[in-house]
């Protein structure tokens, strides 16, 4: 008796309950939902979503409908009832076991139809993108184009995207909720998954995850995916191909620059080979900061451990020898055109001033997290190969502290060239 | 002793009334030595029951600090070292350390009372099982306190786990122990085989033998082909990280997949062999407390077996993303929507098995209800990612998470938590509170479904699972918000039970044989049952003897419930009381440890195994019989 009360007071309680979430997903905005999808292959899963959800809800009313009626309806009201000992009903289990086997029907054909789909080769003149998944970051090249890049990528809407995954230690797995499912990234194997952003989409970014747990960090192995215009994405692409400039106009380096030879700055005399590129380089696309919406931004707090002047005034020419001098960025960096920064350990960094985030998007790329994370990047995140650069600072993989290293002044300078990477 | 007589009306026509029989429950005197050293399946059941239930506060435990770190964005309670050991320990506890061992709790004690036997076939060798069992879960979990927790996720992924990615010792434990609590499964598995094959009262066919016996047989024939799979593919991880052989070194060809497709044949049958011994409480618990016999028995008992072998068929479903191809994603997705057909059948005859009964709420009842609601929530988010490409958006997100806590969690800790108050009294001879029981149940219905459904959500949204924190703004807060709470609620929902526990079996109103007027065997000797279990064997001649039994059935049953005698005024013989089970367990351990501490060590422990295991098997099980 007191449980059938019980029971009833508790309906209202779970229809509150189900109003509230309700409510809440109108209250917030969704970044990451799976259920407004950006291209073919989104609509495809969605489709499928949609009639799975559509017999599970059925499923669910009737089922728990029928349970809560029968512990109602054949509540124990006086101990000297004998109910009637059944056994069982042919008829009724039969029943009860082709509707389910036909509801399945309904569910594994458009299932299979859509697997042989979805997993033909990718269409002719896709655009191709190899991924590499590494602890705990994403390395891209761009075949066609013949560059790297790292945690970033652009795509123009309306072309299929191919992304041939691999990857250089464990398994990490590719997803960009908004506009695909996932596929992972599998050491001794080659992945593929293509789809279409939809061409009238918007010109933003979306939040990408590993999904495959991948050690200490995998929870911070984000990276961003930027929708553009074909024009746009081709007018990135001659920016991407160029090699590490830097972007302030005053770059002595920069061909048929009128009166530009006439500065008496260009001391670099033992600079490996000039920086060069194209006033279209220069002026190439990349999405304005003020178009990278907040969910894109990372809000990772720094360690408040890791103290930094952020007044302090970096020289990017300093910062450039120091990258491969006695910072040694360069054992694992490339900046292209640099032939002394080929290393390829680490992310590509060729114009890593124009990323949204740095870390595999977990901090934010300005001054401020840049520099703390060139002093000291393992106390910033987990495991990380980078290694603690700063003067004095403890290295807490090796716990012990760093005798010799950089003074804030050198990162300072590092800060400005890697800023000067448009 | 007993007052309770069971006369030719059958016990369910009795009014429901908590015992006015024995004052006080007699239980023999125990002493330390005697647990040591017991071979009594009832014992070991108990004991079981007992170090299942500390794993599951350890396994909860974790989870509270799992939910305290993703309460809010960017939360840094523990670190991702720590939270990784934490999680991987939360998943390898509750599997290994809890679920599994609850339902052995229920096999060792409740088995040989419900097919009419004097003890299991082995009792040495289920006391080996036992103290393998626990001494393997303390090797396994006791890491973790010194920073030095497995890390690597309760499914080992490699070759994350290979030495060349986790060159710690985190990982060693955790193969190592894993490989340990495999010996115990086995031992268990050929043990209860064994003994329902041949320990069945006469007239007990198996077409006579109660539901919950019938899905511990498959389960444990799931076990015996099932851990043999997981044992290989420990043992080539075992011999990669600790001799450099190259079974899943990635730089010398190895193939990540193999782990991947060994792991899954044996982790998904082991999802079933949680979930029926679940299955098999509440088809026990549900006819009695609806007055009826189960709906469909023969059916129940064909799709129990039909699960078992459609379960070693869906495995790579666990591996949509993987790319296995167009051909085995279909092939798998449709075996594994298959699944859902013979499930489907046991919810309906469990809601026939109510209908038209005589429902009665109690704190058994209600959770083997709540089971079958929240278990019917998770087979349908279960067929939600039977479809391959809708998977491809679900797998590795915070959806799956909350799929299977509806299944572990709302299936099989709410089926064991209803069995716990079904067979309690069996167990200590005293009833739960069932005051408290109804909270315990309440609370556990709600902050379950407060920590698990808004995980719908959060998955579909976006949020991958395993993530140690995540950053604001990604639409994620609201929903981790709830989550937490709801975690909360079920801290306290458990430590009602725990006072609950306790204090009944000190102080709750003493039960009497058959204290819910049930039908099967287990409920026609007193409670807690004497050593012999029964002081004449009975003759069974249908399924609820205590129902429908013939004369015959029911004079047995009064003879077992008054017999006040010991076993030697009877002249049914006991098996002797030895240590050397544990001993052989406590030296194989030591064997294991070899391969952390130093290889010599494996030599030592091994001759002092064999040691054991001669003294074992020269010296006598039981008396000479007379």
């Amino acid at each position: 008796m007191i449980g059938s009360h019980r029971l009833r007071r508790l309906a209202p309680l779970g229809v509150a309950a189900v109003l509230a979430l309700a409510l809440a997903a109108c209250a917030q905005s969704y970044p990451n939902t799976t259920f407004t999808p950006h291209s073919d292959l989104g609509r495809s899963i969605d489709f499928l979503w949609n009639r799975l959800m559509f017999f599970g809800t059925i499923v669910f009313v009737l089922v728990e409908g029928a349970l809560i009626y029968v512990v109602i309806r054949y509540r124990r009201r006086s101990e000297d009832v004998t109910p009637p000992q059944t056994h069982g009903h042919v008829l009724l289990e039969i029943t009860w076991t082709l509707i389910p086997a036909a509801i399945l029907a309904f569910i594994a054909v458009p299932t299979v139809r859509t697997i042989f789909q979805t997993q033909a080769p990718a269409p002719a003149n896709s655009l191709v993108i190899e991924v590499y998944g590494h602890q705990w970051w994403w390395e891209f090249h761009y075949p066609q184009y013949n560059f790297t890049t790292a945690n970033e990528i652009y795509i123009p809407k309306g072309r299929t995207v191919d992304l041939v995954l691999r990857s250089k230690d464990v398994i990490h797995s590719f997803w960009v909720p908004q506009l695909a499912g996932k596929r992972d990234a599998i050491p001794n194997h080659t992945n593929h998954i293509w789809f279409t952003p939809d061409s009238n989409m918007a010109t933003t970014v979306w939040n990408g995850f590993c999904t495959e747990y991948c050690g200490d960090s995998h929870g911070e192995m984000h990276f961003r995916v930027v929708t553009v215009n074909p024009d746009q994405f081709a007018s990135w692409v001659t920016r991407q191909q160029a090699p590490g400039f830097f972007s302030p106009p005053p770059a002595p380096a920069a061909p048929a620059a009128p009166a530009a030879g006439a500065t008496p700055a260009a001391p670099a005399a033992p600079t490996p080979a000039a920086p060069t590129a194209t006033p279209a380089q220069l002026a190439a696309y990349i999405l304005p900061r003020a178009q990278v919406p907040d969910y894109a931004i990372p809000h990772t707090p720094f360690p408040d451990a890791i103290k930094f002047d952020d007044k302090l005034q970096g020289d990017p020419a300093a910062g450039e020898k120091l990258f491969v001098g006695a910072g040694t960025c360069n054992a694992c960096h490339t900046v292209a055109g640099n032939p002394l920064a080929v290393g390829m350990i680490g992310p590509n960094l060729t114009h890593v001033g124009s990323r949204i985030a740095i870390a595999a998007g977990m901090y934010v790329n300005d001054k401020p997290h840049l520099s703390r994370w060139i002093k000291n990047a393992r106390l910033m995140k987990s495991g990380v190969l980078m290694p603690t650069l700063g003067k004095g600072q403890y290295d807490p993989q090796t716990k012990a502290t760093t005798p010799s290293g950089l003074s804030d002044q050198q990162v300072a300078d590092l800060v400005a060239y890697l800023q000067a990477l448009k | 002793m007993a007052t309770t007589v069971i006369d030719t009306i059958p016990a369910h026509l009795k009014p429901f009334v908590p015992s006015p029989t024995p004052a006080t429950v007699t239980t023999e005197k125990s002493t330390i030595w005697g647990w040591l050293t017991t071979t009594d399946h009832k014992k070991i059941g108990t004991l079981y029951l007992f170090t299942a239930l500390f794993f599951f506060l350890v396994g909860g435990l974790e989870a509270e600090i799992i939910r305290a770190q993703l309460g809010g964005p960017n939360r840094h309670l523990v670190s991702a070292e720590t939270y990784n050991q934490i999680f991987t320990m939360h998943g390898t506890t509750m599997i290994f350390l809890a679920i599994m061992p609850l339902s052995a709790a229920f096999f060792n004690f409740i088995i040989p009372l419900q097919i009419g036997a004097r003890d299991v076939a082995f009792p040495r060798l289920n006391a080996f099982s036992y103290w393998v069992y626990l001494f393997g879960g303390l090797f396994i979990s006791i890491p973790i306190l010194f920073g030095h927790g497995p890390n690597g996720g309760w499914f080992g992924y490699v070759p994350l786990t290979t030495r060349a990615y986790s060159a710690g010792i985190n990982i060693d434990f955790w193969v190592i122990g894993l490989q340990i609590l495999g010996i115990s499964s086995l031992a268990a598995g050929f043990n209860f085989i064994t003994t329902i094959i041949n320990l069945r009262a006469p007239g007990m066919s198996l077409m006579r033998m109660p539901v919950f016996t019938w899905m511990a047989f498959v389960v444990q024939f799931m076990v015996i082909l099932a851990f043999p799979v997981i044992t290989i593919a420990l043992f080539f991880l075992m011999m990669d990280r600790f001799f450099g052989t190259q079974f899943y070194e990635v730089a010398a060809g190895g193939d990540p997949l193999l782990w991947q497709h060994l792991f899954w044949i044996f982790g998904h049958p082991e999802v079933y062999i949680l979930i029926l011994p679940a299955f098999g409480l509440v088809s026990e618990v549900l006819p009695t407390f609806s007055k009826k016999p189960l709906f469909g028995y023969p059916v129940m008992v064909y799709s129990g077996i039909l699960i078992g072998f459609l379960g070693f068929g869906v495995w790579a479903h666990h591996m949509f993303a993987v790319g296995m191809g167009p051909v085995a994603d279909s092939v798998f997705g449709v075996t594994t929507m298959l699944i859902a057909i013979p499930t489907g059948v046991k919810i309906f005859n469990w809601i026939g098995t109510i209908a038209q009964g005589q429902f009665k709420a109690t704190s058994a009842s209600l959770f083997c209800v709540g089971m079958v609601a929240l278990f019917t929530i998770g087979g349908i988010s279960g067929v939600m990612h039977s479809s391959p490409p809708a998977d491809l958006q679900q797998t590795d997100s915070y959806f799956i998470v909350a799929h299977f806590h509806y299944v572990m969690f709302g299936g099989s800790i709410m089926g064991l938590f209803g069995g716990i108050y079904y067979y309690f009294p069996k167990f200590f001879g005293r009833l739960l509170n069932e005051k408290l029981g109804k909270w315990h149940f309440w609370l556990t219905f709600i902050g379950m479904n407060l920590t698990f459904f808004p995980m719908h959500f959060s998955g579909m949204l976006g949020m991958p699972r395993r993530i140690y924190t995540y950053d604001a703004g990604q639409g994620w807060e609201v929903f981790n918000h709830i989550s937490t709470i709801g975690a909360y609620l079920l801290a306290v929902a458990t430590a009602i039970f725990i006072y609950n526990f306790f204090k009944s079996r000190v102080s709750g109103p003493a039960a009497g044989p058959n204290p819910w007027g049930a039908g099967t065997l287990e409920w026609t000797i007193p409670s807690p049952p004497p050593v012999y279990n029964f002081a004449v064997l009975p003759t069974v001649t249908s399924r609820y003897p205590l129902w429908e039994g013939k004369q015959a059935d029911i004079e047995g049953a009064r003879i077992n419930q008054q017999s006040g005698k010991t076993a030697e005024q009877l002249g049914i013989v006991i098996p002797y009381s030895t240590i050397k089970p544990l001993l052989a367990a406590a030296f194989m351990i030591i064997m294991f440890s070899g391969l952390i501490v130093g290889h010599w060590l494996i030599l030592v422990g091994a001759a002092a195994t064999v040691l054991a295991l001669y003294g074992w098997l020269t010296s006598p099980l039981e008396p000479e019989h007379h």
